[in-house]
Formats: structure tokens, C-alpha cells, sequence
């Protein structure tokens, strides 16, 4: 996983953990095989998962909703043709590669370029693609006509990309220096904005980026690069390779090949609509269908958290040193740990060690409510021990039992104080509930990322995102501030 | 016990014995030896930090006991396997400042107790709340919040909640002392009828006057041990200690 073609969000950490999970999923190869598909030559009538990126324009992206690209159309040709039948998952890049490792997907489709080190953990197919680099500038700037007219410039290359790796091939050469994204769309942003001259990148997602107008235009040819293969894990299903590359030379031999190739290469234009507008009205149904998952997803995990809050706290203020230390470890390690090192722990390693598949809302709602959960817990005991212990003690001298007195004295005190505390826990919450987009769950912020990943438009696409996120939050606030009067009176 | 003249007195509610309390290595009470009657009223009286609340506290147990024994209305409740919330049943405690429950009707705070013990039903408990509070004249703020109330209704709200129980015992710890002094004088009248009544009661206090008109007895503590007890008569006429004489001279 050296060469992690392209990555999602909170990227820097996403990749050291995804490089750490790979490295004990190796480790835990044997564990894994319990899960695999009994190896059988014959693919026909049978199902598979296959993951693949989120966006990765033209090879996978979004149009009207649905899932389409050079890599859908020649996996779903090939299945055709093969007689088996697929189910998409779009993960992101690492996620799929991840969830390929854990077993969680038979194969992974994604643009994604055969190097030894992918050699050493996968099996690929034949290649389907031969990629290239090639660089291009934005479309106003008439100074750079080649490489020599980048000296003292600095250009822009995506991380750990083969793009890089052949501009700090020529760096020195040509005397520019390289500065590396992680998205093309943020690219294509800094090179329109001036703060590089330059992008070098995949060709095939140069031409469609401009076939999009964002803005750029490319100037050289492509070097020739990398093959992009289809991957399956090492040593498993044998026979959906054997069928992929049997399927890919059929397309190729009877031309269907070279038309879903020109469907999104020689004209790029005609394959989505180009009218922002209009795509933006378009992906309403996928914002709102995002929101909704956002909105569930916090919705279950903060009934969770506050159950787990509400005991961890109680446990808390305990006179039994056990049970106090049981408490205060769990808020330790859920507050001491970050959100996204859990989420991926518990959608790839979870799997890999118990052997049972993990549906990602589980996860999601595993990874939100243990995080809330160590915050509320501590909003549960700061506000108990504010009670007056007076409360505490005139219930008790009336006879009543520990139990009943913080039930029907201390708690509804305490509950009154902390309303305001959690109502803050659960907007942390909701708005927290983003990161889950990097095991592809999808939730609002991830389709917006969808979206302008394959129409260039960032900053239009963000704005309307972060609108949604702030009307949902001020509905949401407006409503708890109305319960909390309507029961704190 | 078998010598002495106790035959005469009615049976002991409450007897103290060597009762030690510490905090940390702080002891406040060095042995104590207290026994108090059926409806004898008990004044307890010396100096802050004496360790007279905390004697107060011991007796239901709202503070661990250290050492000795403390055996109230036939409980032991230095004995780990008596039920200590069955004790405080019959125990009632009023406390320096009301610890009425803000979030609770003045009469949902009286009801409480025999709601949730299911001693009353809901109606039951109402009806009785309602007697109660006619009882310290405070019928007429049944339905309000306690935060409405003045500092002395407070107090008589809290009179009437630990009554709610029916206890043969009432525990006072500095009942007047957070209120301001116009507003004394009606939850002392409260405190006088209930000794009237006949109710056991011991009660931790600073207005001398008070301990002087009701008590049967007057203790005077000082340094967590009972330095001098007699009738108040005899205690504030004819002190025989030298820190009782000074402690007196000082807030008489």
C-alpha cells in the first residue's frame, strides 16, 4: 500500500492507519480464510462484492445517482457476459482495498495501478487500462508551453500518485518544485487559484476533469505509465480472475472494449451533463438521501451513548474501586483515542478477527456512541456531583434506598443541569458523524464529496453542504432547547 | 445499666454508648454515652466543631460510626445487618438548610417517602400531605415549588416531610439557624407543638432560649465529648464545669 493512488478526507491519519491495519491483516492472513469463497471454477449464476472507489472520474463517479464510469461499465459488460452478478460497493479507495484484505469484498475494481507491492498482497488481472501521466495548466494561462517554462514554479501532483512520482522525477531537471494533494478536484482548485502553475496527474482524469470545465487544459503528452488491474486477495477467488480476464478479452475482441472506452475518453462531455445547475438538481436526492443516513446514524448512536453514558457515570461515582476503574478506563480510552482510529477498527479488524462480516452501520453506530458515550459519561457525573449532597441526604433520611434516591432526587437534578451539556454532546455528535464517510458510509458530507469529485465544483458543492449541515444543526438545536424547557421547567 | 435509677424514667428510644466518629485521622467524637427516653426533648448545645451535628448525624447513621454502639427505637444501627432505611423510617430529620427538593410540589415533597415505600397510596399520601401542612399552617401552599416560599415556610415544609413517615423520633440539626430572625420564631413555634405532642426529639441548637424553654434536658458538648447534661434549669442556672460556665458567659 505504498502507493495509495488516491485517499478520502482526514487523509494523513487515514493512511497511517490503513497502512497499520494492512500490516496486521497480513499478519492475520490465516484468520481471514475462514471467510473466503470456496474456490470453484465456475463463476456462473453466483454473486459477488466488489468494492471500488467513491469517486475516481472517469473510472467510477456518480451521474444522477447513480454509480457509472469506465470501471462499472466494463465490471458489469464482463459479469454479463460471464454469467455472474455483482454488487458495488463504493467504499473510497483505501476502504476497498481494506475491506478486500478483511474479506469483506471478493475483489476491488478502482483504477487502480499493478505495482509489486500491491503484487505482494493481491492477485490482479490482466491489465484493463494503460494510464499515463501528463500535466496540464489552467486554461487562462498562456506562459507554459512544456516542461521549461515550469522553473521556479511550483506545481501540484496527488499523493503517493504515479503522477507524483514522475514530477520529482524531472523537478530537479526542469528546476519546479512539487507540492502534493490528495483530490483532483482540490487540485484543479489551486492551479485555477495561482497557488501552482501546473497539475500533473492520470491523463485519463485530466481529460475528464476538462471535458467538465474545471478550468484546466492540458499541454503534454502522456507518458506512458501504469497498467490498471483488477484485484482479488491473494490466492482467493481463483475463478472470478480467471472469468474477469476471459470476459476482458472477449470485450476487447468484439469491440465493446473500445466503446466503453470512447463513451468516456474520446468524448468526455457527452457522458454527463455539464450545466452545474442542473447536476446540482440532480444530486438533491443524494444530498437529502445523505442527510438522512446523518441524521439516523446519530439519531441510534446517541440513544446508545447516553445509556452507556448514563451507566459509566453512575459507575463513576461508585464506592467500589473496580467498578470506578472499569468506568474511568473506558472514558479514558474512548476520549484519549481518536473517532476514525475506531471507526476503521471496527469495519476492517472486527471482521478479521472474529471472522463475521460487520455492517457498517453497526460500526458507525459502535464507533459515535463509545466516543459520545465517554463524554456523556463524564456530563453524567459532573453533573451529579453538582446535586447539593443535602438532596442526596434528606432523601435518604426519609428511608428511602441509594437506588431510589438518585432516581427520583439526585437524577432529575442532575438531568436538569446537564440538558444544555448534551445538547451540545449531540451537535458534536452529529457533525462527528462525517468522518464515517472514510469507511464509505454515506452520509451527507460523503455524497457532496461524490458530487464535486466528478463536477470540479468545490466550493459551490461545500457551501451547499455546509448550508444542509447548519440547518439541520439549528433545527435540531431550536427542537432540544424546546424539549429542555417544555421538561426542565 | 441493672444499678442505676433508671427504672423510675420511661424505657430508653435512644442509648449511645462509647461512640467514636473520625474523619481521617480527625476524631470529633471521643466517647460519647448518651441515653434518651420516650418523649423526652433533648437539647444538645457548645461551641462550632464540638461535634454536635455530628453526634446528630450518627444517630441515623447519615455518618459512618467509628466505634461504639447506637441503638435507636430498639435498632441497632451499628449492627451492619439491620436495614438502615427500615431505622430512618422512624426516624425523622430536619436539617440547617430545609434540603427541600427544588424539582418537586411542596406537597410531592412530603409525599415522597410513603409513595415510594408504599406505605400510602398516591391519594393516601396527599391526604396525609395536606394534614401535615395544615399542621405547620401552610395548607394553602401545597401545589407551590419550594423555591417559592420563604426561608421559615421552607423550613416548616421540611417539618412536615420528615413527619410524613409517622417517626417516633425527630432529629433537629441547627433547624433555625440558616433563617433570618424575624422567621424564627414560626418554625420554632412548629418545633414547641410537636414536643407538646410528645414526640422523642433531640435538637442541635444555637438560640439558648429556645433550649431553655423546651428541653427536658440540655447537653453541653465540647471537644467531641458531653462535657455537662442536666435539666436547663440547673445546666444554665448552676453550670458546675468551667467550660460550660465559659461557653455560656459568652452567648448568654
Amino acid at each position: 500500500m505504498t502507493e495509495s493512488r488516491k485517499t478520502r478526507a482526514p487523509r494523513a491519519l487515514l493512511r497511517a492507519v490503513i497502512a497499520g491495519l494492512a500490516g496486521v491483516f497480513v499478519l492475520l492472513g490465516g484468520a481471514g480464510a475462514a471467510m473466503a469463497q470456496p474456490s470453484d471454477s465456475n463463476v456462473e449464476g453466483k454473486n459477488f462484492v466488489i468494492g471500488t472507489d467513491t469517486t475516481f472520474a472517469p473510472f467510477e463517479f456518480r451521474a444522477n445517482g447513480e454509480l457509472v464510469g469506465i470501471d462499472m461499465d466494463l465490471l458489469q459488460a464482463i459479469a454479463k457476459d460471464q454469467g455472474f452478478s455483482v454488487d458495488i460497493k463504493s467504499l473510497g479507495f483505501s476502504a476497498a482495498l481494506a475491506a478486500l484484505s478483511s474479506n469483506q469484498v471478493d475483489g476491488v475494481i478502482a483504477g487502480m495501478s499493478i505495482t509489486d507491492d500491491r503484487k505482494a498482497i493481491y492477485d490482479f488481472s490482466e491489465p484493463y487500462f494503460e494510464s499515463g501521466v501528463q500535466m496540464a495548466i489552467a486554461k487562462t494561462d498562456d506562459s507554459i508551453k512544456g516542461y521549461e517554462d515550469l522553473a521556479g514554479k511550483t506545481v501540484v501532483a496527488k499523493t503517493g500518485s504515479e503522477g507524483e512520482t514522475y514530477a520529482k522525477s524531472i523537478a530537479a531537471k526542469y528546476g519546479f518544485t512539487v507540492k502534493s494533494l490528495d483530490q483532483s478536484a482540490t487540485m484543479a482548485e489551486s492551479v485555477k487559484s495561482g497557488s501552482a502553475v501546473a497539475v500533473f496527474d492520470d491523463y485519463p482524469v485530466l481529460a475528464y476533469g476538462v471535458s467538465q470545465n474545471n478550468g484546466l487544459t492540458t499541454v503534454t503528452e502522456k507518458v506512458p505509465g501504469g497498467s490498471y488491474g483488477f484485484a482479488v486477495n491473494k490466492g482467493q477467488n481463483p475463478a472470478l480472475l480467471a472469468a474477469f480476464n476471459d470476459g476482458l478479452a472477449k470485450l476487447k475482441a468484439n469491440g465493446e472494449y473500445d466503446k466503453i472506452l470512447d463513451k468516456y475518453l474520446a468524448d468526455p462531455a457527452s457522458a454527463v451533463p455539464s450545466n452545474f445547475w442542473e447536476r446540482l438538481g440532480n444530486s438533491i436526492p443524494a444530498l437529502m438521501n445523505g442527510l438522512g443516513h446523518t441524521i439516523l446514524v446519530t439519531a441510534i448512536s446517541f440513544a446508545v451513548a447516553m445509556v452507556l453514558g448514563l451507566l459509566a457515570g453512575f459507575m463513576k461515582l461508585s464506592n467500589n474501586i473496580v467498578v470506578r476503574g472499569i468506568s474511568t478506563t473506558f472514558v479514558n480510552i474512548f476520549r484519549g483515542t481518536p473517532l476514525l482510529l475506531w471507526a476503521f477498527l471496527f469495519y476492517f479488524g472486527v471482521p478479521q478477527l472474529t471472522g463475521l462480516p460487520m455492517s457498517i452501520w453497526v460500526a458507525g453506530v459502535l464507533t459515535l456512541s463509545l466516543n459520545s458515550g465517554a463524554y456523556v459519561a463524564e456530563i453524567v457525573r459532573g453533573a451529579i456531583q453538582s446535586v447539593d449532597p443535602g438532596q442526596l441526604e434528606a432523601s435518604r433520611s426519609l428511608g428511602l434506598g441509594y437506588g431510589k434516591s438518585m432516581q427520583k432526587v439526585v437524577v432529575p437534578q442532575a438531568f436538569k443541569m446537564m440538558t444544555p451539556s448534551l445538547i451540545n454532546q449531540l451537535i458534536i455528535m452529529l457533525k462527528d458523524s462525517s468522518l464515517l464517510l472514510a469507511i464509505g458510509f454515506t452520509e451527507l458530507l460523503y455524497q457532496g464529496q461524490q458530487i464535486y469529485a466528478a463536477n470540479f465544483r468545490i466550493t459551490e458543492t461545500l457551501l451547499i453542504v455546509g448550508v444542509i449541515y447548519f440547518v439541520a444543526i439549528m433545527a435540531l438545536t431550536k427542537l432540544a432547547n424546546y424539549v429542555d424547557r417544555r421538561f426542565n421547567k | 445499666m441493672s444499678a442505676s435509677p433508671v427504672e423510675t424514667k420511661k424505657p430508653a428510644k435512644i442509648t449511645v454508648k462509647g461512640l467514636r466518629k473520625s474523619f481521617g485521622t480527625n476524631e470529633v467524637l471521643k466517647g460519647i454515652d448518651v441515653e434518651i427516653s420516650e418523649g423526652e426533648v433533648v437539647c444538645v448545645i457548645g461551641p462550632s466543631g464540638s461535634g454536635k451535628s455530628t453526634l446528630l448525624r450518627c444517630l441515623n447513621k447519615l455518618e459512618e460510626i467509628s466505634a461504639g454502639h447506637v441503638v435507636v427505637d430498639g435498632f441497632d444501627v451499628t449492627d451492619p445487618k439491620v436495614d438502615i432505611n427500615e431505622v430512618r423510617r422512624h426516624v425523622g430529620m430536619v436539617f440547617q438548610h430545609f434540603n427541600l427538593f427544588p424539582h418537586m410540589s411542596v406537597a410531592e415533597n412530603i409525599m415522597l417517602a410513603p409513595v415510594e415505600l408504599k406505605k400510602a397510596t398516591k391519594a393516601e399520601a396527599r391526604e396525609q400531605a395536606l394534614t401535615l401542612l395544615e399542621r405547620v399552617g401552610l395548607k394553602e401552599k401545597a401545589d407551590a415549588r419550594p423555591a417559592s416560599l420563604s426561608g421559615g415556610q421552607k423550613q416548616r415544609v421540611a417539618i412536615a416531610r420528615a413527619l410524613a413517615m409517622n417517626p417516633g423520633i425527630m432529629l433537629f440539626d441547627e433547624a433555625t439557624s440558616a433563617l433570618d430572625p424575624e422567621m424564627v420564631g414560626e418554625v420554632l413555634q412548629v418545633i414547641r407543638d410537636l414536643a407538646a405532642s410528645g414526640m422523642t426529639m433531640v435538637l442541635v441548637t444555637h438560640e439558648m432560649g429556645f433550649a431553655k424553654e423546651i428541653g427536658d434536658r440540655v447537653i453541653f458538648m465540647d471537644g467531641g465529648v458531653v462535657c455537662e447534661s442536666g435539666p436547663p434549669a440547673e445546666l444554665f442556672g448552676n453550670p458546675q464545669q468551667e467550660r460550660t460556665q465559659e461557653f455560656l458567659s459568652k452567648v448568654l
